[in-house]
């Protein structure tokens, strides 16, 4: 369905020193400092799928559905959905994906949504019977009644990505690309976003590549996710895998009476233990330690600290998946699936 | 004085930042608008070689491109954002905020604005001058720089910008009534502009017209200060045009400063 | 047939966006109409000015004051439709690909040129269009032009072709803007040069006349059509020019625009 293989972007920056000197200077040689956004990812996406594209803030999220859907050219390696190639005959191809920018809207600004719809409708060549059904639908998962006569600008930020999303289903898209569909909506308003992503997903067999900052979204709507940092792929594999490698990671927190006492704590040492198996963090009050609990217990690691240090508190926890990919990205540890 | 320079200076920092951003764009659109100049000279020459007469209106050619592009440097130069500034201020809201502070509001916009302007003028007032100067050196091949025509239009230009700058807040708070936007504006700079002789010089009118019109406030806004560069005012003219702006200047100062109090008296009897 | 219910469609398209901008001029009344009155008087000033003139000279450069109203009134019209149809260029030079909103018109299938200019429709410009009729409704019987039905086609052929050449030049000045982010001062400076158009070109100097004929050929807008119509003379060069002209710029425009649009780099990450 999806494949994306060896993709690579790169943006010429232009630097320019300050000042008017900078700026004629510039001008007549311009200094161009390559940067790359996104270097040589691939993956694979079944038909039906929900894939979740997450990464901090600057990973090249954005980039890889720029390109994916033909806003952006790639400056080398290939992706192809549904056998075309996004920036070759583009006309033809965004016929068939839906695209949601949750950072600003498609729509149009003055327009009334219905109105809006009626330009789709055109612009997509939705014949008059599948556009009357096709609304009722859209209207039924997303409830758009309620302000449908109202003019974009006037919607709230809930209602305009409902209104958003529902525009780029209308022509019936084989792919969604949702680019941060929950981004500053409520707990509320999240929860009808994603139960309408997945009604569709199930109903229309839609794939969706989300990109998301929100975890809650990876773990109620995503099939499988991939991780990018610094344009790089870190992690492709789907959430109970993430839980499998990581799930056996276990966090030891603890504020000792003398912090200077960490001194003596030498984990690595006393369990001979990779860099990847242990972590430790110390903040200068309280330290935690995240440990893989497979090839250390819990008991003898408790055991051992308290036997060199006194403390104020203590406790052991499960990461969470939030920390597992702050985990991840800390690390910066390339990962196969 | 000194403590003024000293509490607004910050905003002229800020106006000059902001004109330095954009010195490069400002050249292309200063190019853009002169090429109506280019148009003005090709047509009066065409007058000129038109009719048998040397002289319209007590004007030369060679005056008359003079008075085209001085009256051009003049309009770029005593220019005001003022009434779209204040309008914008009105329409959001933030001029609640300007009520509560302890500087004055015009002086804020005054010093902002200067700091706008020293980039504007050190951009193309040199080049611009020159550029006559030389014009008039290739015709009459002579150099026919006046010292005193000189002094005698930078004073006045001067007097020109703050006139502007004070008509135009008070213009801007119109948008109280208005809302002031697009069209009030572009109404206003087209009106302004005629009256005060930007397109053509307030003496080609019919005079009862143009007696008329030396008297309002818009003649000392381009028309009093090109025609003292230009040299065509004698004395008694020079001085009674001194008076004029100087008497439109403190009538403008005043009824914003009239306005402004009616302003702050209604804001804060309704609360803001 | 197939382009019929294109043509059809995009007609459709152009109804919606049309009604929006005339429901946005009612709501906004007060605003439009200043504006408006603000457009009339620049351009009344502007013959006030011609009048001035010619007070004072019985004939500019060999043309009656009548001649020069047909040119200065022909020159408003393919300026005003442009202004109509294709006002939005100036958005994109001057803050669409500054802003990253480019993306959206890639992700529709239609011609990005088409689904931006058809989301505007300027109703500022009808001020425009209002004078340059009025204007030549007052030269056109006090001139001597032959009104045949080749001359009527002639006409409307050339204010088509010389709309595509304002167009031409906005599309080539604004696509500058997808290498260096924007180009609103660009556009500006260009478009600024169709003053040139409403006088005879007699009047300037070579290398003026060199300009508007050949590098930013505004002078085909109005003198050259509007010339043919004055003496009747010379309608390869008149009218056919504005047609090769019109032509030129458009492909020129055309190719600028899609080369822009491949090296169009999304703002933001």
């Amino acid at each position: 369905m999806i494949y994306v293989e060896n993709l690579k972007k790169e943006f010429k920056k232009t630097i320019k020193d300050p000042g008017l000197r900078g700026s004629i200077k510039s001008f007549i040689k311009p200094k161009n400092e390559i940067i790359t956004a996104v270097n040589d990812i691939s993956f694979h996406v079944p038909k039906g799928e929900i894939l979740g594209f997450i990464g901090p803030n600057g990973a090249g999220k954005s980039t890889v559905i720029k390109m994916l859907t033909g806003i952006l050219t790639p400056s080398s390696g290939r992706c192809e959905i549904n056998g075309q190639i996004p920036y070759k005959n583009r006309k033809n191809y965004v016929k068939e994906i839906g695209v949601v920018f949750g950072q600003r809207t498609q729509l149009w600004w003055d327009l009334a949504l219905r109105e809006t719809y009626s330009v789709l409708k055109e612009i997509y060549e939705v014949d008059d019977e599948s556009f009357k059904k096709r609304m009722a639908f859209l209207n039924e998962v997303l409830e758009l009644e309620d302000f449908i006569t109202s003019p974009v600008r006037t919607l709230s930020l809930g209602q305009r990505m409902r209104a958003d999303i529902a525009a780029s289903l209308l022509h019936s898209p084989k792919v969604l690309f949702l680019d941060e569909p929950t981004i500053g909506l409520d707990v509320v308003v999240k929860d009808n976003i994603r139960k309408a992503i997945k009604q569709i997903n199930s109903e229309e067999n839609t794939t969706v590549i989300l990109t998301t900052h929100d975890l809650q979204d990876v773990e109620n709507l995503c099939d499988r996710i991939v991780m990018i940092d610094k344009g790089v792929k870190v992690f492709d594999g789907d959430i109970s895998d993430l839980k499998r490698r990581f799930g056996q990671t276990r966090e030891l927190r603890f504020v000792p009476e003398n912090i200077d006492i960490m001194e003596k704590l030498d984990y690595k040492k006393e369990f001979k233990l990779s860099d990847d198996d242990l972590e430790i963090e110390n903040n200068g009050v309280s330290v935690s330690v995240r440990f893989n609990s497979s090839k250390i217990s819990v008991e003898r690691m408790l055991n051992y600290t308290l036997s060199k240090t006194h403390v104020k508190d203590i406790n052991v926890t499960d990461a969470d998946i939030e920390e597992i990919i702050k985990g991840i990205y800390r690390s910066e540890v390339k990962l196969d699936a | 004085m000194r403590r003024i320079f000293k509490i607004y200076k910050p905003f002229t920092h800020a106006g000059l930042l902001l004109a330095a951003q954009y010195r490069a764009n400002f050249f292309f659109f200063i190019f853009g608008d002169i090429l109506r100049c280019f148009i003005n000279y090709f047509l009066w020459h065409a007058v000129f070689s038109s009719g048998g007469e040397k002289t319209f209106a007590g004007f030369s050619e060679t005056d008359m491109v003079v008075y085209i592009f001085i009256s051009f440097l003049t309009s770029i130069i005593a220019y005001s954002d003022g009434s779209y500034a204040v309008g914008e201020e009105i329409r959001d809201g933030s001029i609640a905020m300007r009520m509560i502070k302890p500087i004055r509001f015009d002086f804020a916009f005054l010093f902002q604005e200067l700091g706008e302007r020293i980039i504007t003028v050190s951009l193309i007032f040199v080049p611009m001058m020159l550029g006559v100067e030389v014009y008039k050196f290739a015709v009459t091949g002579a150099v026919c720089f006046n010292i005193v025509n000189f002094i005698l239009y930078v004073i006045s230009l001067i007097l020109a910008y703050l006139i502007t700058f004070y008509f135009n807040v008070c213009y801007g708070y119109s948008a109280f009534i208005l809302k002031n936007l697009w069209g009030a504006n572009f109404l206003k700079d087209c009106i302004v502009g005629f009256l005060s002789g930007g397109v053509i010089p307030l003496a080609f009118l019919p005079s009862a017209v143009a007696a008329v019109l030396n008297i309002l406030p818009f003649a000392s806004l381009t028309y009093i200060p090109v025609m003292m560069y230009v040299g065509m005012f004698d004395v008694p003219t020079i001085v009674f045009s001194f008076a004029l702006q100087i008497f439109w200047l403190v009538f403008f100062i005043i009824l914003q400063q009239v306005i402004w109090n009616a302003c702050v008296k209604r804001m804060s009897v309704q609360g803001g | 047939m197939k382009y019929l219910r294109k043509i059809h469609r995009m007609f459709k398209l152009h109804r919606i966006f049309i009604k929006q901008d005339l429901k946005k001029l009612m709501e906004y009344k007060i605003d439009f109409l200043t504006g408006a009155i603000g457009m009339l008087l620049t351009q009344a000033i502007n013959i006030f000015f011609i009048s001035v003139i010619f007070a004072r000279i019985p004939s500019l450069d060999g043309y009656s004051f009548e001649q020069i109203i047909f040119v200065y009134g022909f020159s408003l019209l393919p300026k005003a439709i442009d202004h109509l149809f294709f006002d939005n260029l100036w958005a994109i030079g001057y803050f669409i690909i500054r802003k990253g909103d480019f993306d959206k018109y890639l992700t529709r299938p239609v011609s990005t040129l088409f689904a931006v200019t058809v989301e505007k429709f300027q109703v500022d410009a009808f001020g425009e269009l209002v004078v340059g009729i009025l204007l030549l409704g007052y030269s056109i019987p006090r001139i001597t032009v032959s009104i045949s039905v080749l001359n009527v086609i002639l006409f409307f052929v050339s204010i088509f072709f010389a709309t595509f050449i304002y167009t031409g030049v906005k599309l080539i000045t604004s696509s500058i803007s997808f290498w260096t982010k924007q180009s609103g001062h660009i556009i500006y400076m260009f478009y600024m040069i169709n003053d040139f158009a409403k006088y005879p070109t007699t009047i300037y100097n070579r290398a003026v006349k060199a300009v508007i004929t050949y590098i930013v050929p505004f002078a085909f807008t109005a003198f050259f059509p509007a010339s043919y119509f004055i003496t009747g003379g010379n309608a390869w060069y008149n009218i056919g020019g504005t047609v090769v002209m019109s032509a030129v710029l458009m492909a020129v425009g055309i190719f600028v625009w899609n080369k822009g649009v491949s090296a169009y780099e999304s703002a933001g990450s």
